[in-house]
């Protein structure tokens, strides 16, 4: 019970917390403290169902800890928006609580929720305000886990992706594979690439998807480890759904772990070129999806340089440097639908921004998705 | 041993009418009033008089009031049954930490057990001050008067409380003093010294005791209320601190036994 005398210098997760105050101070003003200190103390996890698992078993387990699909939960929103909608076509002047529905979306029912998200994607967390842990998934009796823990806040870009029964998927920065995983409970996709440009990684992903789906299931995915900055030139304009989620500076994992810390100064080169390497990701994901197609770009950074702005500038450099139109698609149904197990930022210029928060401490994740129109 | 074993209430004590009038008067004369002097007899009352007489005497040597004699007895009976040398060792003890007038009233009706302590407990813990801490004699006194409760304290607690302070928040032996910082728990000062640093409102100050914000005073941090504290120093929610607050816990508890492994992206 002393105190440790001697301390690191300075360690790199202090500089980090130092580059962020100096940064996110300014982006998110009052908001900043309750970021903070949501990222300094313990991260919530969900648990991502795996529907190749004794299904009935795991709902069981799962609804037993008090768990809940707030996936699922969703749709009781859509439900009310749609009566919010059909009240307000009767009584104009009533006012909806506390869902600022905008105009257009009061004016008609919402379509349903199969239309906007990637299908058959079931994931469990606590209630707000619950601090309970998961206990390790089990394998089930042909060897199968049951779930895989990660943030919850990452099924949102495969949520966003939309992917359609028949699809042709690129999951252009895959590994560990907690995305990849999710794609494939869709059940929708016809061949997923999942590519890591690391092989160390790689290998863990082949590992991770070996523990969690059957081998004829495991026969539509391709691993590779390419640099994923090459698959313009590749294979373009090949896919109808690409995910690029790109390495960045992994802020929760910044502020908490000297492990491989981005902030040590020897990867500062490394740090000060992520913005470029972002750019180059997404700009060879946009040309490897078909014209029609469409593209999710996500981070776990809070950082505007890693988010919108790489966003801004792939748009930019499509239509000047390779004709092509991108069109940003708006995400603020995902700000209603899942306003009740995520805290958004709500000022994103471009897509949304899951901000952390103690009474529900996931993301950050930001996800923004793209459209290639011509 | 019918009289013996009958209730308190129907006991008529078997002393001599005149003698029993003689000593009401003594206590008549130290200060207290009827009301008082029954309240006194009803604790512990098999007791000789000349014994309850004796304890209370050594009391009102050491400066004590009557009110706060009666409030210690009725809390701490056991000191009725002291002996008077035990009791004159003990007061003598006190004195040497050169309590000011009526400083002692306030130690005595907070923690009246300050005289049934054992005396190498009282030694122990101005020891722990002094040497491990050091604090003055001066401060030491002034600590045991704000916070008697340091005496019951486990020792490696208290020590780690101090360092807490000194080491963790950068707050002087003077302030420390000053602020009462003893009577608040280690958790509480704990919680929300964390709480403010990670909102990033707390700084442990540099080696020339320098800072990049403006930390609370000690005083203010631990005395304002919970919801002071949460809303106007640290401009959060109830809600937040109290969530914040379970993982802190848990964090601590974790920290002993470090083995979890959760698969992270
Ligand atoms: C945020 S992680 C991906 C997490 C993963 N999508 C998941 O959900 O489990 C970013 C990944 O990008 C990979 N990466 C870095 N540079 C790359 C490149 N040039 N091409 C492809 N992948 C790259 C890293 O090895 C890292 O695994």
């Amino acid at each position: 019970k002393k105190w440790a005398a001697t301390r690191p210098r300075i360690s790199s997760t202090r500089l980090a917390l130092q580059n962020f105050d100096m940064n996110y101070s300014v982006q998110f003003g009052s908001l900043w403290p309750s970021i903070r200190i949501s990222l300094l103390s313990e991260q919530k996890y969900g648990a991502l169902f795996n529907n190749f698992s004794d299904i009935q078993r795991m709902t069981q387990e799962l609804e037993c800890l008090n768990a809940v699909d707030f996936i699922w939960e969703s749709q009781k929103v859509v439900q009310d928006l749609n009566s919010a909608a059909g009240q307000q076509a009767s009584k104009p002047a009533v006012s909806t609580g506390t869902l600022a529905v905008p105009a257009e979306s009061q004016a008609q029912p919402h379509p349903c929720l199969s239309t906007l998200i990637s299908p058959n994607i079931r994931c469990y967390i606590f209630p707000k305000g619950d601090i309970s842990l998961f206990p390790p998934a089990r394998p089930d009796t042909l060897g199968i886990l049951g779930y895989y823990l990660l943030d919850a806040a990452s099924v949102l870009p495969v949520l966003a992706l939309n992917v359609q029964p028949g699809d042709l998927v690129l999951d252009l920065c895959a590994a560990p594979g907690g995305k990849t995983l999710a794609l494939l409970q869709t059940g929708c996709c016809r061949e997923l690439a999942a590519n890591d440009v690391s092989i160390s990684r790689t290998g863990r992903l082949n590992r991770v998807l070996r523990s969690y789906i059957p081998p004829n299931i495991c026969d539509i995915v391709r691993i590779t480890s390419w640099d994923g900055r090459k698959w313009g030139d590749l294979e373009a304009n090949t896919y109808d759904r690409v995910l690029v989620d790109v390495p960045c500076t992994n802020d929760r994992h910044s502020v908490m772990e000297e492990d491989n810390n981005i902030f040590k100064n020897m990867r500062k080169g490394e740090r000060q070129m992520l913005p470029m390497l972002q750019l180059e990701l997404l700009i060879a994901g946009i040309l490897a999806a078909k014209p029609g197609g469409e593209v999710v770009y996500s981070t776990c950074s809070l950082s505007q340089l890693q988010n919108e702005c790489v966003v801004e500038r792939a748009v930019e450099l499509l239509n000047i440097q390779y004709n092509i139109d991108v069109h940003v698609e708006d995400l603020s149904i995902f700000r209603r639908l899942f306003q009740d197990t995520f805290s958004f930022f709500p000022n994103c210029r471009l897509g949304e921004l899951v901000v952390p928060h103690l009474t529900s401490n996931f993301g950050p994740m930001y996800f923004c998705k793209l459209r290639r129109v011509g | 041993l019918e009289t013996l074993t009958s209730s308190p209430t129907e006991n008529q004590r078997p002393v001599n009418p005149s003698h029993f009038g003689k000593v009401v008067d003594s206590f008549l004369d130290m200060g207290f009033s009827h009301a008082q002097i029954k309240e006194l007899f009803s604790v512990q009352p098999r007791l000789p008089s000349q014994a309850r007489l004796a304890v209370v005497s050594e009391l009102l040597l050491l400066g004590l009031s009557t009110d706060s004699i009666l409030k210690a007895i009725q809390k701490n009976t056991e000191l009725l049954r002291m002996s008077p040398e035990r009791l004159k060792n003990r007061a003598d003890l006190l004195r040497k930490f050169n309590f000011q007038e009526g400083s002692l009233n306030h130690i005595v009706i907070h923690c009246p057990s300050i005289f049934t302590l054992p005396e190498r407990r009282i030694e122990a813990v101005k020891d722990l001050l002094m040497e491990k801490c050091l604090f003055t004699v001066q401060q030491v006194s002034k600590i045991l008067q704000t916070c008697p409760n340091v005496l019951l304290e486990d020792l490696d607690d208290l020590e780690y409380t101090f360092q807490f302070a000194y080491y963790r928040m950068g707050v002087k032996h003077r302030e420390i003093v000053n602020s009462g910082f003893f009577q608040t728990s280690l958790a509480d000062i704990k919680n929300r010294t964390i709480f403010l640093e990670r909102l990033g409102l707390y700084q442990t100050p540099d080696k020339k005791g320098q800072t990049q914000i403006v930390n609370p005073k000690l005083k203010t941090l631990i005395r304002a209320s919970e919801t002071d504290f949460v809303t106007k120093i640290a401009c959060s929610t109830i809600e937040e601190y109290e969530i914040f607050k379970k993982l802190l816990a848990r964090e601590e508890e974790q920290k002993w036994n470090e083995d979890g492994t959760l698969e992270v992206e």
